[in-house]
């Protein structure tokens, strides 16, 4: 591997911003009932090729800090990339004065409880760093990846795009906190797109940006990637002769990165307790969970067991603490398909009184922590796929997310698929064009009947959940197995 | 901020030497945002945000990087001369790009817009004070937004907006009513009015719900419906980029096997006010761009980079994501339809305020489906009988604005865009009401 151009401005260095940005803490820490300075500095490189040629090579540097001032139990944020000592005495003030006035008008009257004082660490577990891969290294990786993808004429579209992503964050509080977490990410999305003149299909490497992680420059195996294209590209020119999904209520096979979906829209949103509160009413939705729910709901069939896992290997939306200093360990949301807990923050948790995980998060320096997803798994159960698929006499596969609607309580859903694959008395016997599925949240996983075992679980995620007022997206990790639903209205395109 | 960004622009092209080639995009913002809950604050956030792109060129190569702005002249100018320096030694390791445009001089502009208004700890106790005894969720934004975009051929644009929008719903038990309010001056009177309309909304709701079986009915869109609907144009449907990679709901528009309704226009129209008049890369966009006339396709939107790829004629669009080309002032012609008639002339079906997450379904088919949101009502002979139980919609836009559109509203609203991700965004749309023969629900 080759080294990274380096050529930082010496101000803007990490080690001479943070020990600016202690001195300069040091000023405010006593300023108000509780603050915090939160510097986030992100390096994002995003190349893409398509059809072997170069088509966007960008890069974004993103430095700034978020300030929290606490005022008679109320907290509030001021946020600025100005990083001078007036520029912070900007933020700072700006954020205490607006505090000031909501605190008379504050939702919920905390205490300092909700920032709790911590030291520790997280680095993500790689064995190459993510700044010793170098342009060409990378750019020559999309080259070839996308003319492996493109193997006929009829594709018309072959795209291979990396975004590779540098964060660091320092956080510290007057109480004592004080926290260094750093991520290494790696989005890497491959995609054929055929066309016979009529029509166009398209086949990813796990839908979109499904496929994404925690990880070093080691992800990188041209190998590997190469028999990857091949499948994307036979695929997609497989679907222009495919025939259309039947429209008919079947048995239902999704596919892990189908499955990352399925448990991020009807499992992760609606049990996020900020929704359940009505904080996102206005924007992302409430949930059709109510609090006396948790304990009691049976929101899936027995074989069902949902966890909040920030500690899974590689998984996208792994850390330590979150984003107000909350140490973040595994929990079950779901167990036995009971529901158990929320995705609930230590603020929410106060205000809802309900059981809940480390999970205020926000998008960047600029934004506020609220309640979000991180890595929300699906275990596995005890069939081999084949099994699976033997014990369904009619149904169908469905691979690879491409469509996703669902309503603002998290209950009617409508997702759509790659690509298809019909089942007949046990076994596979032809693809499938535009396969679709709808259903309702809780009959739904309430219809699981299957799941394959722990070995044949796979993990992806997004890199665009959004939600929040002002909005945010945040990375989220899902991994799930396949899992088989019975009785499932499934349909087509045209 | 525009003295500032002029003096750091010409230090950085005073670095350049022989055929590079640079511009510099601005987004600069200073930004009140103030979250409410139960009519009251939930989170309160002053955001200092600024960022420079900086666009490098040589030898038909090109590389951008993006980076934040301290407004300390020495440490951004130390910033920029070391961002060159880096795109200097990467250009060479690239290919040159098919999509590759020399940079010309755009000209030079200016324009500022201001919106006056009480400051943000007066309006806190105002909307708090006015919903006290409602149950209130909203969305306070405000403050200066700015872009730029200059280059090294001389060319200088600049638009600053200073504005305002509080985005909100009030609620009874799981019925909603939505408020939108934003002006060229804050109002009280305006926004009590506004707020007494939106609680007034919410009583009508109080009837008892009506469970509505999926099937077609005759429907009628509300501006704020239509206008969820129009965002799946700017969902890769009118950029000419993914129409020549395969994304291709409008295919059969463009080839004249299908059309929309004659009584359908789309257009881009940057005359709105909405927007900066310069596009990213500092070209200034045309006024007004027909993209559906009378239910006919007349143009794809094309930006510089898809017109020297395909060797096309640029409309000098604007790209957003996935290099897609993207509308920044929407506009749908009015129809005839007068408000008042609305009710009378859908006869019995259902009256959409508000829809919610909408995708394409089947994009070959221009299918897409969403979801009823706020307050939504089903009407019997002209009456609104009740709010209805949420309803999934699945269709094709070849019906919804083709052979099942009956009628535009004569009157429309206008919206600005809300959605700020990362950072404020311009843009926005205006559009009519449109009443259906039928819509398609399914769940």
């Amino acid at each position: 591997m080759q080294a990274q151009t380096k050529n930082e401005t010496p101000s803007l260095k990490a080690e001479n911003l943070a020990q600016f940005l202690q001195t300069e803490f040091k000023k405010y820490r006593s300023a108000a009932d509780f603050v915090s300075f939160k510097m986030i500095r992100e390096k994002t490189r995003d190349y893409s090729v398509r059809n072997g040629k170069a088509e966007d090579l960008t890069e974004f540097v993103d430095l700034g800090l978020m300030i929290e001032v606490m005022v008679s139990g109320h907290i509030g944020y001021g946020a600025t990339c100005e990083l001078t000592a007036d520029g912070i005495k900007r933020a700072f003030e700006r954020a205490l004065n607006m505090t000031r006035t909501s605190a008379s008008r504050a939702v919920y009257k905390f205490d300092k409880n909700i920032r709790p004082a911590v030291q520790g660490t997280y680095s993500t577990s790689r064995k190459v760093r993510l700044d010793k891969l170098s342009l060409t290294e990378i750019f020559d990786y999309l080259k070839k990846t996308s003319l492996g993808l493109k193997t006929n004429d009829k594709i018309i579209s072959a795209v291979s795009d990396a975004m590779l992503i540098e964060c660091t964050q320092n956080y510290f509080s007057s109480e004592g906190t004080e926290i260094f977490q750093e991520f290494d990410i790696i989005v890497n999305s491959m995609s054929a797109t055929a066309s016979d003149g009529k029509e166009s299909q398209t086949r990813s490497l796990h839908g979109g940006r499904g496929n994404c992680i925690q990880g070093g420059a080691e992800y990188f195996q041209l190998d590997n990637a190469l028999r990857e294209c091949e499948t994307i590209s036979r695929e997609a020119l497989e679907l222009l002769t495919a025939e259309n999904c039947p429209s008919e209520t079947c048995d239902l096979i999704l596919a892990p990165d189908q499955m990352l979906l399925q448990i991020h829209e009807s499992i992760g949103h609606p049990l996020e307790l900020d929704r359940i509160l009505g904080d996102e009413r206005n924007f992302a939705g409430w949930s059709f969970v109510q609090p006396a729910d948790f304990g009691h709901l049976q929101y899936g069939s027995p074989i069902m067991n949902v966890v909040f896992d920030p500690a899974g290997a590689n998984q996208l939306a792994s850390y330590n603490f979150d984003d107000v200093g909350n140490k973040a360990d595994k929990k079950y949301l779901i167990k036995s398909g009971k529901l158990e807990a929320a995705l609930g923050s230590l603020e929410s948790q106060t205000r809802s009184k309900i059981s809940g995980v480390a999970n205020a998060r926000s998008s960047s320096w600029n934004r506020a922590p609220i309640d979000r997803m991180a890595n929300i798994n699906l275990e596995g159960g005890d069939l081999s796929l084949d099994q699976m698929i033997a014990k369904v006499e009619r149904g169908v596969i469905m691979y690879s997310n491409r469509s996703w609607s669902i309503d603002d309580y998290r209950r009617k859903f409508q997702f759509g698929c790659e690509y298809g694959k019909l089942i007949e008395n046990g076994k596979v016997t032809k693809t499938l064009k535009n396969p679709n599925y709808r259903g309702v949240t809780v009959p739904f996983w309430n219809a699981l009947s299957g799941l394959t075992t722990t070995d044949t679980i796979e993990s992806y995620g997004s890199p665009y959940c959004g939600k929040g007022e002002p909005s945010q997206v945040i990375r989220v990790g899902h991994a799930s197995p396949y899992a088989l639903f019975k009785n499932i209205e499934v349909f087509g395109g045209g | 901020m525009q003295t500032y960004l002029k003096s750091l622009s010409e230090k950085l092209f005073n670095e350049l030497k022989g055929n590079e080639e640079l511009s510099i995009g601005l987004h600069s913002e200073e930004s009140e945002f103030v979250r409410f809950n139960h009519s009251l604050v939930r989170q309160n956030t002053h955001v200092h945000q600024h960022e420079a792109t900086f666009q490098f060129q040589n030898d038909g190569r090109t590389y951008a990087k993006t980076a934040t702005l301290t407004l300390d002249p020495e440490t951004d100018l130390a910033l920029g001369r070391d961002t060159i320096t880096e795109m200097r030694a990467v250009l060479p390791l690239i290919d040159p790009s098919p999509k590759y445009t020399p940079m010309v001089n755009n000209g030079t502009s200016e324009v500022f817009q201001k919106s006056e208004r009480p400051p943000v700890e007066k309006v806190i106790n105002h909307i708090t004070d006015v919903f006290s005894k409602s149950d209130l969720a909203g969305f306070y934004c405000a403050g200066p937004l700015r872009q730029a975009s200059l280059n090294s051929k001389g060319q200088s644009h600049y638009f600053e907006n200073d504005s305002f929008f509080f985005d909100y719903s009030v609620y009874d038990g799981p019925r909603a009513a939505k408020g939108y309010y934003a002006d060229s001056q804050w109002d009280e009177a305006r926004f009590d009015k506004q707020a007494s309309q939106a609680k007034n909304t919410l009583s009508l709701l109080a009837k008892p719900q009506i469970k509505v079986k999926p099937g077609a009915y005759r429907t009628y869109l509300a501006p704020m419906a239509v206008a969820e609907i129009a965002e799946i144009f700017n969902w890769r449907a009118v950029s000419r980029s993914q129409y020549e990679q395969g994304f291709t709901p409008l295919k059969k528009l463009f080839t004249r096997e299908q059309l929309f309704s004659p009584h359908f226009s789309l257009i881009e129209n940057n005359s709105l006010g909405l927007n900066s008049h310069f596009n990213t890369i500092g070209e200034i966009s045309p006024s007004v761009l027909p993209i559906i006339e009378n239910g006919e396709m007349k143009n794809f939107l094309i930006n510089s980079a898809t017109a020297k790829e395909y060797n096309l004629v640029s409309n000098n669009a604007d790209a957003g994501m996935w290099s897609s080309e993207v509308m920044r002032s929407m506009e749908i012609r009015a129809g005839t339809l007068a408000d008042e008639q609305i009710l009378k002339e859908l006869g019995t079906g259902l009256y959409l305020t508000n829809l919610h997450y909408i995708n394409w379904s089947d994009p070959q088919a221009a299918r897409l489906t969403g979801m009823t949101r706020f307050a939504c009502f089903w009407v019997e002979n002209g009456e609104i009988a009740g709010p209805i139980q949420d309803l999934r919609f699945d269709d094709s836009l070849y019906n919804i604005f083709g052979t099942e559109l009956a009628a535009l509203t004569k009157d429309r609203s206008r919206f600005t865009n809300t959605l700020t991700y990362q950072k404020r965004r311009l843009g926005g749309m205006m559009v009519p009401g449109a009443l259906l023969n039928k819509m398609n629900f399914t769940l």
